[in-house]
């Protein structure tokens, strides 16, 4: 059995400099009161209302997302388990991370569509923004995440990075990081 | 006809219906999980008033941060306004902010953008002086 000490894991929150944490399956409640706290933390930090709510929103669309995924896939509640990260980086910018279980070839999937966001720039983004809106219903559905994501890429200073690890069963967990 | 009512909540604004004023008011965040069942009963309200009233039709926002989904919900709700005003009816927006967030001014910006009808953006500092 491991030693009973937090020690270790606040040093290292501390020298990630992570404000606000989450690992567990997530309910919509849930979301709104880690949202509430990070808007309090934002707000003592004297973030600009712009900013705070670039981040707030990033939090969400991040959190919802793999919310409409688990019930999408009709997994249970225990399923749409996330883990959220918000931290600040050496140059100050905020950085929202989000983590979840994924089937693999989905987890294949997103990460190619990061990677091609990667590539527009500000009015590409918002041009592919603007299509997708304009989207039916049904075909943004099928397509999963897709109005979020281009929303994550335009709030974003820098390109999106995803990661995929490969669990059992064909599933993978999918880390999404966007620093604001 | 009818007025129409939903009390505001932490992540869902405040709407307000007025049939014989022809004024829409929604005030708030807008963040809700699925923003679908929510934004169905205030299109309805709009598609029966531009079918039915005969009167012109206002929407006082003012909104703060949507997410994506209800960004979606409004554009249908825009649209509906752009199809009456197409018609010839008369419709208007007035999107009032705190000019301390300029998030929202661009929000209400891109919406402005796919809008022949009038529609106004007012930092909320002028907007209560001009009132």
């Amino acid at each position: 059995m491991e030693p009973f000490d937090l020690f270790s894991m606040r040093e290292s929150y501390n020298r990630q400099q992570i404000m606000l944490c989450f690992n567990g399956p997530i309910s919509r409640s849930l979301i709104e009161e880690i949202g509430n706290a990070l808007r309090n933390y934002l707000a003592a930090d004297h973030a600009h209302p712009s900013s705070a709510m670039d981040v707030f929103g990033v939090y969400i669309e991040l959190t919802q997302n793999i919310r409409h995924y688990a019930q999408q896939k009709g997994w249970t509640e225990t399923d749409a388990s996330a883990t959220v990260v918000v931290a600040r980086n050496d140059a100050g910018h905020y950085v929202v991370s989000a983590g979840n279980i994924i089937e693999q070839a989905d987890g294949e999937a997103l990460l190619a569509c990061i990677d091609e966001l990667a590539s527009l720039d500000k009015a590409a983004l918002k041009a592919r923004y603007k299509e997708q809106l304009r989207k039916p219903r049904e075909a943004e559905a099928a397509s999963g995440a897709g109005l979020g994501l281009i929303d994550i890429a335009r709030k974003s200073s820098a390109p999106l990075q995803a990661s995929l690890r490969q669990l059992t069963d064909g599933r993978a967990f999918v880390s999404l990081r966007a620093e604001i | 006809m009818s007025n129409f009512s939903i009390p505001g909540s932490q992540s869902t604004p405040a709407i307000d219906g007025d049939w014989d004023h022809g004024t829409l008011s929604m005030q708030g965040d807008s963040y809700p999980e699925n923003s679908y069942e929510l934004f169905q009963q205030v299109f309805s309200w709009v598609e029966r008033f531009l079918l039915e009233a005969g009167r012109p039709l206002t929407l006082e926002l003012r909104l703060l941060y949507l997410n994506t989904s209800s960004i979606k919900a409004m554009m249908d709700i825009f649209d509906l306004l752009e199809d009456a005003h197409h018609e010839g009816k008369p419709v208007a927006v007035n999107w009032r902010y705190d000019p301390r967030n300029e998030r929202v001014a661009e929000l209400a910006e891109e919406f402005k953008e796919d809008c022949t009808f009038p529609f106004a953006i007012v930092a909320l500092d002028s907007a209560t002086s001009t009132s």
